[in-house]
Formats: structure tokens, sequence, C-alpha cells
């Protein structure tokens, strides 16, 4: 089949941006803001895709708030969140990439606040990877706290969003570096039309975990029996369309997954965010037979595999923490009683009672806690080498909860490659022109393992550079 | 027996459209003859109800004597309009558009005998509204549970003819089945209260995520949450 340019376009707008999450919201609104005239274009029925779905977590250095200063948790900048992202990406990330998010982060989450009216949680969290108290908790307890700020900047701009329309190809000439990206066809209902982009395509339509085909071919060991946390339309066709008219992509292999997940349906609900924010404050992993397993501060891919390396039967595992630190992690306690409801929460007055409760062994449950106890009064873990803060909460007074885990497939690293100006690079190392990806469709920023917490701003970040700079180009 | 006599009487006319409409679809002898009741039923007092008074005409001109056309977008009950065509097109009758219908390909689209054009509807188009009413009779769908309650086309797609990618926004579903609040209230789980339907964690999200009027609903939620327990009206069966 050879595709011929379309003779005639159905739509014409100034940016084109496919994609209605966290990087394509703030895409719009900084086009729009520019004078562009900006439509989204979205496939599934709903807006948001997994940022709506998110956990909410938001790392930055610092905000309007200044919490981490405020309550005394160390000291931080872009610098160290720049070193713990590459430290934690084992050094793959490129470097300038990171700093555009870490530089970012803070007066992207600022500007949510102001101008969208997201609300965040009056603390941080210090999550694993991280090695400061940076990450913010949202208000909503979900990603929708930043969509809805998102989408009414950009609407306010007059960024419109078609929902239901899906792209089914980029169009573009040929592969001469000159050769400029035009516009893209899009299926719509039971039409398909095609949309002239007269200054810019965004590309901001995520990662692939759901596509397991795709996800096998760059990671052979993520075989269907690993659930995913993602939205169905996770499918990454929009990558391989970019590859089509000569995209260059790098480190699609590495794709994480969420150590975390609700054990049964692998989703990411508001439980499952506790372990993550847990662990600053002293919230301990545990295994069927009571034991930890993992530094709980370990990045995501350690934790993950921690717990599939138990071997089989070993599904779940238990976040156990206390009343004492829910509101510390950015938890709430309405969100707790929910959750106590759902079964999702298990509580108890004493560790030896919720060991009863999970049907673990008792006495090694006990042993682990009054150990794991001890290591925060004496600042060392000889079994894990956690490094262990002063604000960290020994499990002494109940009542105790837990919630079980496991791990999910979660976020795709790799995708297509990027300049510092969210312009797409081709397979000769050009940039595509009027080409750009912004968020979690483009590789690069968090190397070999994302750190939790790293993808609101890495998707906000870059959208913002992607949309401003698309709005500059020439119709 | 029953059936098969009355399948004679259709026969007719079969013929009279599917053989006298030969390329051009819309210069059939049907629309300028205009269609007779009579060559199908013999006997139309068996076709209506008992108590309708005595139908004095052969055509579909004396019934709009009374039945006027549901163009004007307001519920009624047992609306002629979806009656006269479930029981005259497939799956249960077998008729085509223009027995009874008028229409100049992307001119316009009327009633034969009647005067006006409802709109303009390009061969597309036509493909489309057969289609569709043909699944205003799979007493499942969401169109049928409406039509059985005397909501007609015209009280969700308002006066003109519909489009292909035609949607029905919130705020027309929600002249009957709001307010939203109100609608959120009555679909509130007593077990776990967050888990309701119109009161999504997606934000505001459209009625025809989930109500397909022409197509089996679905539960948008149970994509996502697979071990939740949730029933909608008009779920394929």
């Amino acid at each position: 089949m050879i595709k011929k340019l379309p003779a005639k376009w159905d739509e014409t707008w100034d940016v084109v941006i496919v994609g209605s999450g966290f990087a394509g919201l703030a895409a719009a609104a900084e086009a729009a803001g520019k004078g562009a005239k900006v439509v989204v274009l979205e496939k599934m029925p709903t807006y948001g895709g997994n940022s709506i779905i998110n956990g909410g977590v938001y790392a930055a250095w610092d905000s309007k708030y200044h919490y981490r200063q405020k309550l005394n948790l160390g000291d931080d900048s872009p610098r160290q969140h720049v070193e713990d992202t590459l430290k934690g990406g084992d050094f793959y990330n490129i470097p300038e990439l990171v700093q555009i998010m870490a530089d970012g982060a803070a007066d992207a989450l600022n500007w949510m606040i102001d101008e969208g009216g997201a609300r965040v949680r009056e603390t941080v969290t210090r999550a694993g990877g991280h090695t400061a108290y940076r990450t913010h908790s949202a208000v909503a307890g979900v990603g929708r706290e930043y969509t809805e700020a998102l989408r009414k900047i950009a609407e306010k701009r007059g960024a419109k969003t078609a929902l239901n329309s899906e792209v089914t190809w980029i169009w573009r000439k040929d592969a001469d570096p000159k050769s400029p990206v035009l516009g893209v066809q899009v299926k719509r209902g039971r039409r398909t039309l095609n949309i002239k982009a007269a200054k810019a395509l965004i590309l901001a339509s995520g990662g692939f975990s759901r596509d397991i085909k795709m996800r096998m071919a760059h990671n052979p060991r993520l075989v269907p029996a690993f659930g995913c946390t993602n939205q169905p339309g996770a499918t990454g066709e929009m990558i391989r369309f970019a590859q089509a008219i000569g995209a260059d992509t790098l480190q699609m292999n590495f794709i994480q997954l969420y150590p975390f997940a609700e054990p049964e349906t692998s989703i990411l609900d508001t439980p499952a965010v506790y372990p993550f924010n847990g662990p600053g404050y002293g919230i301990v992993y545990v295994n069927k037979l009571g034991k930890r397993f993992v530094n709980e501060l370990e990045r995501r891919d350690v934790c993950a595999f921690a717990q599939i390396n138990l071997g089989a039967n070993m599904k779940p595992t238990w976040s156990i923490f206390n009343r004492a630190m829910v509101l510390k992690m950015g938890g709430s306690y309405e969100e707790v009683d929910a959750g106590l409801k759902k079964g999702r929460f298990i509580q108890a007055d004493s560790i030896r009672e919720m060991a009863g409760k999970l049907g673990i062994p008792a006495d090694a449950l006990v042993k682990t806690i009054e150990d794991h106890n001890r290591y925060i009064e004496q600042g060392k873990d000889p079994d894990f080498n956690k490094s262990i803060t002063k604000v960290m909460i020994p499990l002494v007074e109940g009542p105790f909860y837990s919630v079980a885990q496991w791990p999910a497939v979660h976020h795709c690293m790799g995708g297509v490659r990027i300049s510092p100006t969210a312009q797409v690079i081709d397979v000769f190392g050009a940039v595509i022109p009027k080409l750009y990806a912004a968020g979690e469709v483009a590789g690069g920023v968090h190397g070999s393992n994302r750190l939790g917490s790293n993808a609101i701003p890495d998707a906000v970040s870059f959208g913002r550079v992607a949309g401003t700079n698309a709005a500059r180009e020439r119709a | 027996m029953k059936k098969r006599y009355f399948l004679l009487f259709l026969l007719p006319a079969f013929l009279a459209v599917f053989f006298t409409l030969p390329g051009d679809r819309a210069d059939g002898a049907a629309q300028k003859a205009g269609v007779s009741c009579s060559s199908c039923h013999a006997d139309l007092k068996a076709v209506v109800s008992k108590t309708h008074p005595p139908v004095t005409g052969n055509n579909l001109a004396a019934c709009l004597q009374c039945h006027a056309p549901d163009m004007g977008g307001e519920a009624k009950k047992n609306p002629f309009s979806v009656r006269i065509h479930t029981g005259h097109i497939p799956p249960k009758g077998s008729l085509d558009c223009l027995t009874c219908h008028t229409w100049t390909p992307g001119r316009s689209f009327g009633l034969i005998g009647v005067k006006g054009s409802w709109g303009a509807p390009t061969g597309e188009d036509m493909d489309l509204l057969k289609e569709i009413y043909g699944t205003l009779a799979k007493e499942e769908f969401t169109a049928r549970l409406h039509a059985d309650k005397g909501v007609a086309c015209a009280s969700c797609h308002g006066k003109a003819l519909p489009k292909p990618d035609d949607t029905v926004e919130n705020a027309r579903c929600l002249t009957c089945h709001g307010p939203l609040e109100k609608l959120a209230k009555k679909t509130e789980p007593k077990d776990f209260p967050d888990r309701n339907p119109h009161k999504s964690h997606l934000g505001e999200i459209a009625c025809t995520v989930c109500h397909k009027a022409h197509g089996p609903s679905k539960v948008y939620c149970l994509d996502c949450h697979t071990k939740f327990q949730m029933k909608i009206p008009g779920q394929a069966k």
C-alpha cells in the first residue's frame, strides 16, 4: 500500500496535539496562550489518558508553599533532583533533558496552582530513589488535580479538545531532513478525515504499556501475565507512525513496573499510592513470611523485582504503616476510612493482630517490626542498609494499617528521541521540521528507571516547552 | 399459517420497491404514485387497534391527517413515527425507505404526498439512517427503550436529520434525566458511594461514553475496574 498525501484538508489548525494528558494539555495551554489555534485530539471517549488516573505525586525541589523548608525536612535543589534522577536511571538519561524537567518542575507546579486552581497537600514526602523530601501530593489524590487545572488553563486560552478522534497516520512527504510534518489522518466515528497542522504537530500520546506485543518486542520478560496500571488506550501506535516517517527512538526496552499496584486488577488506586509515599516516614514492606525483602527507599525497579524474585506463590506483599504516618505521607483519614470499607486497607490494634488478619506468621511479623523500630531508633538498618532519617516513625502506636501490593506494568521510559526544544529527532540525527513530542511518548528523560513522582514534572515541563516552541513556528 | 399469508401480502410491496428502483434510488415509481397501504394490508382495520377511528384513506397522507410527523422535538407517548417505522422496516418488515419517503440525494428528503423537506441526506447519510432505523427495532438498545417510553428520534436528535458524526449532548439527556446531582444520587451504591458511574473520577464525561442509543450500551468503568458488579440499561443480552 502506498500512502498518498491528501489532496485536501478537512480541517486546519496551527497546532495539532495528539493526546490529552499532562503533556498534551500543557502544550495546548502554552501554544494557545501564544495565540495559536490549537486542537487536542484524543482517541478515547474521555479526556486525560493515563494522567487523569495517575497517582498525583509530583516531584519538585520547591513550590510557592515551601513545605519542605517549613517542615524542616532538609535541603534540596534542582541540581540534587537532576542527580537523583540520573542515578535512578543508571545514567542512561540524557542529562540536558533531565535538567529541563528539574528546572521546570517548581514553576510548572506553581503555574497549575495559580492559573489552574490545582491544590496540593500540606506535606512533602521522600519517595524511592529520591534523596530529598520533594514529592508533593495532590488534594484529589490522583492526577486529575492537574489535568483539570491544565484543561482549565488550555480552555481559557481557547484550545479545543476533540474526543473520539484517533490518529491513524502522520502526514509527511518524505524523510528528507527538510521535509516538514504536514498533518495527521484521523478516524472520528465513521469518518476518516485529514487535519492540517499549519505550525506544528505535537505528540503527547503516552506510552505503550497496554500493547503487550509491542512491550514484549522490546522487553520479552514483560509477559502477558503481568497486569498493567494503564488506561486501555496506552497502545503506542503514535510511536510507530513517528518511526514510519523517520523518527528515531531510544531505550524502548526500559519499561517500568509499579511495585505496589492492587494485586488482583493491577489498578493503581488511591491505597496503592500509600506504599510509594510511605518510605520516607518509616513504612515497612513485608512478604508472606512476615519478613522484609527490600530497602523500602529503593527505586521502583528494585522494589518490583524484589517481589517478583520472591518466587512462585509469594503474591501479594504488604505495606505496614500506622495512623501517625498518614497525613505526613500525603494521605488522608477519609481515604483510609474509604479504603478500609473496601477491604483495601486492613486495620489492627497490634502487629500480632495484623499478622492474624493477613494470614502470615505472627512471631515473624512482630520480630520484623520490632527490629525495624530499633533500626529507626539507632539510625541504622543492618538488614537492607536503608538510610534512616529523623522523621521516620517506628511502628509502636496503633492503629496499624496494611495494604496489599504487587508489581504491574506502568511506564515506558523509552520513546521517540527529542531535543531539549522538544523537537523530534530523525534516524539521521536531524530535527524533523514541525514535529514535537512531550511526556511519556518521548524517551531519554528517565533512563532505565523513572523515579516515582517524576512523570508529571516531566510531562508538564516538556509539554510547556513543546507548546511554546510549536506556536513560534511559521504557519 | 397466518405468518405465511402475511408474507404473501408483503410480496407485491417487495416487488414494487425492489424492481421499480433500478439504478437511481431517488426516482422510483412508488414515489410518483404514492404508496397504497392496501397493497399489503387488505384489511386496514386488522392492523390498527380496536379503538382506532376508522381509516378513511389508503396511503400515508391519510395517517398524517391525525399523526403529525414527529419533527417538533417533543416527547410523546408511543409515537407514530416509531411504530410506523419499526412495523415496516427490517427485521419486522422489509420495506425500503423510498416506499414512503421522497429523496433527492444531497437535496431533499420528505414524505410522499406531504409538502416540505427535512434535510438533504447523501447516499452515505441514507445508508446510515437505514442502519440506525434497523437498530431501533432491537429491543435491548437504548433507542428502543426510549421509543417505548414515547421518546422518538427528534427528542434526542432535534428537528434535523442526524448526521454520521452526530452525538447527543449531556444537556439534552439531562432535560429528562437531570439534574446530574439528582441522577448521581439515584445511582449511588449504598456500600461504596464513590463507585458511582454518574460521579466518575474521570470528571464530567459524556453520557454517550456508556449509553449507546443504537448499539449495546456498556459500562465504561468495567474496562479497568474488572471486578465491579455494574449493570446498564440497554446492554447486550
